[in-house]
């Protein structure tokens, strides 16, 4: 079976090197390094946000980079993303962030859409915070509302970036078991894609494969 | 000695780069808006919603007061003027032609960039540097969809509707003025309509709907135009303003020519 996400050969910015990587199925992937490793331009790579100089990626087996950009915003929705830092929209509450990608490319009635983020707030623990904006939210609050909106259309696929970043390891272990959705017979319901500097070493027995950035050269931990 | 010419090359070859990218922006922004999803529609129609508030309704008030202190002034002047050379009938053109054709889409256009114009080149900026932008395209959300089509409807919305209150109000400014300065009710009604031809009305209206889409347009390229430095979020409002207003400036003047 075709691994939901593939890295064929893709040249790492600003660096000569070129990776090779599976993001097999059921499978939760971490790839971690410095900042200057070139770990960060990952899941724009993957969602063809940006380019690479060379090499292509593969989601779901499509080379999203060559489609328009009609097809491209499409297909993006049957991912779940978490960018880097939050990405939450700032006049809106955390609410109406979480339902913002189901009100935009969902024919959900607006009574379904409610009941469906009654739901994923109680999941990411913000039921008694939905009305707060952004600014008025702590860093966890944020970003538990903003992995709550990458969990919204329920994806088989979910891309993290710097996903536990300054949060207590407890509360990243929570938001890793939300994005892993639970666990069947062959590993997570979800594919997990996670990038980042590092991450919690209590949460290492819960990404099955783990790789290292440095010089250039992807290293898989054992 | 080929320096100043080298530079002044330099800076024309910019301001070209400039407006092909604008053009091809705007281009991006017109055809988005033939795919936009059915469910999206809400959802932008909800931004122009805002928008709207924000653009025309707060913006009335601004609107209201420079209207009634231009027209009083001016047919107050105009009406001691014209009176002493027995010309009182011209006050109609005066104020179809001054005010209600030149001088209100213009000031109205003027303000609204002024106003909301730099307030959308910030406010993208802001989303583009704080990351937001580049979320909505990773959930499969199209910028142009969900910030720069309901920016857009909604400028040209409000400078309409603005432009709209700004004349109304200009005229019955102008009917105090003359009845306070000794002019009959019916006469200033009888001059100002009997000047009012429908060809004026038009072209006030296609001011309208081309200075909604100047701004409109300029804030929005400029906003979504940085590149990721909080330092360039200044730097862009002031740009749409400028570009703003100079393309209204030469539209207005566009306009003078072409249906002189």
């Amino acid at each position: 079976m075709t691994a939901p996400l593939q890295f064929e050969d893709v040249a790492l910015p600003g660096l000569g090197s070129r990776i090779t990587l599976e993001v097999p199925e059921h499978r939760a992937v971490v790839v971690t390094g410095p900042e200057a490793s070139g770990v960060d331009a990952l899941p724009g790579f993957a969602l063809a946000l940006a380019r690479p100089a060379a090499g292509r990626v593969l989601l779901f087996g499509e080379d999203v980079a060559n489609l328009s950009r009609r097809d491209a915003l499409a297909f993006r929705r049957q991912v779940g993303y978490l960018p880097a830092g939050d990405g939450l929209l700032h006049n809106l509450s955390l609410r109406d962030n979480v339902a913002l990608p189901l009100r935009y490319g969902s024919d959900f009635t607006e009574r379904e859409i409610d009941g469906r983020i009654r739901i994923m707030l109680t999941l990411v623990k913000l039921a008694d915070a939905p009305d707060l904006r952004p600014a008025d939210a702590t860093d966890e609050q944020r970003r538990r509302a903003a992995l709550a909106r990458a969990l919204a259309f329920d994806p088989g696929l979910v891309i993290l970036a710097d996903p536990f970043d300054g949060l207590t390891t407890r509360a990243a272990a929570e938001l890793l078991e939300l994005a892993r959705g639970g666990e069947t017979e062959t590993g997570s319901r979800r594919t997990v894609f996670m990038t980042g500097q590092s991450i919690p070493q209590l949460l290492e027995p819960r990404v099955e494969v783990r790789y290292r950035l440095a010089q250039g050269e992807l290293v898989r931990d054992a | 000695m080929t320096a100043p010419v080298a530079a002044l090359g330099q800076g024309v070859a910019r301001s070209i780069a400039l407006l092909g990218a604008l053009a091809r922006f705007s281009f991006l922004t017109l055809e988005a808006a033939r795919w936009l999803p059915r469910a999206g529609r809400r959802v932008a129609f909800r931004v122009l919603l805002r928008q709207v508030w924000f653009t025309a309704l707060q913006a009335l008030p601004l609107i209201l007061v420079l209207s009634s202190i231009l027209s009083f002034l001016v047919i107050s002047q105009a009406v001691r003027e014209l009176g002493r050379l027995g010309a009182t009938e011209l006050l109609g053109r005066l104020m179809v032609i001054a005010i209600v054709r030149e001088l209100g889409p213009l000031i109205t256009a003027l303000a609204v960039a002024g106003r909301s114009g730099t307030a959308i080149a910030a406010e993208l900026a802001t989303n583009k540097v704080m990351g937001e932008i580049n979320a909505l395209e990773g959930m499969g959300i199209d910028p142009l969809h969900y910030h720069v089509l309901p920016r857009f409807g909604a400028a040209i919305l409000s400078v309409l509707g603005l432009i709209i209150m700004f004349d109304l109000v200009a005229i019955v400014s102008g009917l105090l003025a003359a009845t306070a300065n000794g002019m009959v009710p019916a006469r200033y009604f009888d001059i100002v309509l009997a000047s009012l031809a429908l060809g004026d009305v038009w072209v006030t209206v296609t001011k309208g709907l081309l200075f909604g889409i100047i701004v409109g347009t300029i804030p929005s390229f400029q906003g979504l135009r940085v590149r990721g430095s909080p330092t360039e979020i200044p730097v862009a409002a002031s740009q749409a303003a400028v570009g703003s207003i100079i393309a209204i400036f030469i539209c207005s003047g566009l306009f003078v020519f072409l249906f002189a």
